[in-house]
């Protein structure tokens, strides 16, 4: 190599030496998690500050601390674990129903090209109508009791799961089809071999909306008729402006909301083999 | 023995126009018809006794209510308030919300700093704080308007920085390969890159925010849609309490339908690569 | 060698460390190369060997973990420019504002940057298509645009990453031949990356031929193939001969059953 003037050429160098330390790279492995991590703590370090400081009123906002006390306080309770067994039924069998129906019902309706579209007005409207807004309705059919809500979660399940259903049997991939049609699939085969399995993101994607959407029926209908249930918890500390009670309520809401937008985002992951296009309606809850 | 040719088979016969004109926009016709078929069963059942009318009402019932109340103009003040709390909160939300989204993305360590924050917030169903905003900011405009921002702030904040994530690697190399400063690869690759997701975050958001509006007003107001919905309930009045549902169904699908034409224009834009 | 290098490499070595597993990957186990001005030199392996990475190791989109890399100076800008793989232009901009985006990233006015992007549009062949959008343009036609965005920076050395890789095989021969005329026309250094010994051949003054991961240099063959090159040469017994040669090479060769990070 002829030797050339250091100024005629650039000189691209390497990577200088990583530290070898290993805390650094940990550090680096893992910053993500004690970002967060350190992000969660600086917020509750600051309210409890805040709190004692006085900067916000501990009236209405309480403290970690303070939050933390009446968890214990409750926990001990036993009309607190019947208030989490009222919500938790409500929630599952309602979401339980909303599965059961609407997946045969996504399917059915879908494979049939012409009813899909005659029934794509209908439910596309009934998907638009704000579940609290139906409250009062079902209150009128059924009263204020744990059907009511069940019922709402219900809804709230139903058209969250069916419409993408439809959509994703109609949208089968016709080339799959016709490879079983070549092969002299019968009906049933063909539903079994690809119509479900290649519609079963699409399901998973309604699930997702569904659990998301179903966690604002329940508090909604519980703080409107208020029987039992975590949301009455709430309104009645509310009322008693015990905000600490109140927003232990609010915590475990938060648990739920975390636990199913977590297992709702694993179920769809999980089933996502491919994803016809970007835009799969990215509803998601609360 | 005859010989074929194609085009001219028996079995091509003339179609006559209105077929084919059904045939085109089958989906248009056939959504149509159903609409006409459902509503046309629900008159009869309701008609024919088969259930309690109080229980549903009927489409003629609904007609009768919204004629009264939109004539006597009685509905307008709840649909005018309803309307401000929806605009207040959720424009204010998108304003500051997706800028600060923005901010967020583009500055990784900002991003894992807050996210699980964001992620507790955003999963927590924002109904449940929706008595103590009532009681602190009582029980008028302003903690409807503040909760319809809470709800689309953390709805459209979220989807902002899952967009911003997902800035294709390819093009953010291709902008460092030309030795773009931040400020220009913030302009020319990560903002065009981002807007379909705020297009279609805009758009749950919308949903967010009208459910936001009609919870704040069920749980404690004096007017608006929600309100009225229940107002009437308490009255046992099911056609009015079936034509507010309408009305938000309408609004909702209007307001979703719109966002969505803006989204699919913008479609070509959100180059995924794997 | 009589004439200038354009770039010299030398020991340049790539490491990545798996971070779930912590175990070392080496995608590079050295390279030592020399291209001289104006050649077109090709970098020819199976997947995952390497070759892709070296080239974002010149461009600056990769730091070696060991090695040194000189470019020849260019007083006017930059030294070099990258032609990328498939997907490589932006869906928000026209044809003409994507070209004069490598002038605007280097400080151009806009004004500026699209007046000098025109004649390399025409250049290309995509002549009254400025202000058409990616979208509405073939693979082909993409790729050329892309091509015309990295000479637009007139940067010395264009280095190139399998950018015909997703074409269809007609479009493919048409490119290549393309290639070379405006090479002919603009005079740059090229190192072209690519996995199809026959693009290479065609193509190039010299086939550097790697091996799979870890990759090295295996062979560094000078394609005596007189210019120019119309696609017929490809039937020559000449051309054969070379693919022939370095397939036997690469036959020994597999392409590493593990994802690679980088090919």
């Amino acid at each position: 190599m002829a030797v050339e003037s250091a100024a005629a050429y650039r000189v691209i160098q390497p990577r200088a030496r990583r530290s070898r330390s290993s805390l650094r790279r940990w550090y680096r492995r893992n910053e993500r998690n004690v970002l967060g991590l350190a992000g969660l703590v600086t917020f509750f370090a600051l309210w409890q500050v805040s709190s004692n400081l006085g900067v916000i009123d501990d009236l209405f906002f309480s403290s970690p601390a303070g939050v933390y006390l009446a968890a214990v306080r409750e926990a001990q309770l036993p009309r607190f674990w019947r208030d989490v067994q009222y919500s938790l039924t409500e929630v599952s069998v309602g979401f339980l129903a909303s599965f059961v129906l609407a997946v045969p019902l996504g399917l059915l309706i879908g494979w049939y090209r012409r009813v899909s579209f005659a029934f794509d007005p209908w439910l596309n409207f009934l998907n638009a109508i704000p579940r609290p807004a139906l409250i009062p309705l079902v209150v009128l059919w059924v009263g204020l009791g744990i059907e009511m809500k069940t019922i709402i979660v219900f809804l709230g399940g139903f058209f969250s799961i069916i419409l993408p259903t439809v959509e994703g049997v109609r949208t089968v991939d016709q080339g799959l089809l016709d490879v079983a049609h070549s092969f002299r699939a019968s009906q049933r085969r063909l539903f079994a071999s690809v119509v479900i399995p290649a519609t079963v993101p699409f399901i998973a994607t309604g699930v997702r909306l569904a659990l998301g959407r179903l966690l604002i029926g329940v508090v909604v209908a519980e703080l409107y008729a208020q029987t039992q249930g975590i949301g009455v918890m709430i309104a009645r500390a509310a009322d008693a402006l015990d905000s600490s009670r109140m927003l232990f309520g609010v915590l475990i809401f938060t648990l739920m909301g975390v636990l199913t937008t977590e297992l709702a985002g694993r179920i769809e992951r999980r089933f996502q083999r491919w994803r016809p296009s970007a835009n799969l309606d990215l509803e998601e809850g609360n | 023995m005859a010989t074929i040719s194609v085009g001219s088979s028996p079995l091509a016969r003339p179609t006559p126009r209105m077929i084919r004109l059904v045939r085109s926009n089958e989906r248009l016709f056939y959504g149509i018809v159903g609409f006409v078929v459902v509503g046309l069963v629900w008159e009869a059942a309701g008609d024919l006794g088969l259930y309690r009318k109080s229980l549903l009402s009927t489409p003629s019932l609904v007609l009768t209510a919204a004629i009264q109340d939109f004539g006597s103009g009685a509905i307008f003040p709840d649909l005018r308030e309803s309307f401000v709390e929806f605009s207040l909160g959720f424009f204010s939300a998108l304003g500051i919300g997706i800028p600060l989204g923005l901010l967020i993305g583009t500055f990784r360590r900002v991003d894992h700093f807050v996210s699980l924050l964001l992620f507790g917030i955003y999963s927590t169903p924002k109904a449940a704080i929706a008595p103590l905003i009532i009681i602190v900011f009582g029980i008028g405009l302003e903690s409807k308007v503040i909760f319809v921002f809470l709800l689309t702030f953390f709805s459209v904040i979220v989807s902002t920085v899952a967009g911003v994530r997902s800035a294709a690697e390819r093009h953010v190399d291709i902008a460092r390969s030309f030795g773009a400063s931040r400020w220009l690869l913030f302009r020319s690759v990560i903002l065009p890159s981002t807007f379909p997701f705020i297009l279609t975050g805009i758009r749950i958001a919308t949903g967010r925010a009208l459910v936001g509006v009609i919870v704040a007003e069920e749980i404690a107001a004096n007017a608006g849609i929600g309100h009225y919905i229940e107002l009437w309930g308490a009255f046992l009045q099911t056609s009015k309490v079936m034509l507010g549902v309408v009305i938000l169904g309408t609004f909702g699908i209007i307001l979703g339908e719109g966002v969505r034409r803006i989204e699919k224009r913008y479609e070509v834009w959100r180059q995924e690569i794997h | 060698m009589a004439s200038e290098l354009a770039l010299s490499a030398r020991g340049v070595r790539m490491e990545y460390r798996d971070r779930s597993s912590d175990t070392r990957l080496v995608a590079i186990e050295t390279m030592d190369l020399d291209v001289a001005d104006g050649e077109f030199v090709s970098l020819l392996g199976p997947s995952g060997c390497g070759k892709s990475t070296f080239l974002k190791i010149v461009n600056g989109l990769l730091t070696a973990t060991a090695g040194e890399i000189r470019l020849r100076r260019n007083g006017k800008g930059r030294e070099d420019a990258m032609v990328f793989q498939d997907a490589a232009l932006f869906p928000w901009y026209s044809v003409l504002d994507n070209v004069a985006y490598g002038l605007v990233c280097a400080g151009v006015s806009n004004a500026e940057a699209r007046k000098r992007a025109e004649p390399l549009i025409t250049l290309v062949g995509l002549g009254g298509f400025e202000t058409k959008y990616p979208y509405q343009l073939s693979g082909g036609m993409q790729q050329r645009a892309n091509l015309a965005r990295a000479l637009a920076v007139d940067a010395p050395i264009l280095l190139m990453d399998e950018p015909f890789a997703s074409l269809d095989a007609q479009t493919r021969e048409v490119m290549q031949a393309e290639l070379l005329r405006i090479w002919n026309a603009a005079k740059k250094t090229v190192v072209f990356v690519t996995h199809q010994i026959e693009e290479a051949v065609y193509l190039s003054d010299r086939v550097v031929v790697m091996s799979s991961r870890p990759g090295r240099i295996l062979a560094d063959i000078p394609i005596a193939l007189p210019r120019p090159r119309a696609l017929e040469v490809k039937r020559s017994a000449e051309f054969t001969a070379y693919a022939a040669q370095i397939w036997q090479l690469l036959a020994g060769q597999r392409a590493p059953a593990a994802a690679a990070p980088e090919s």
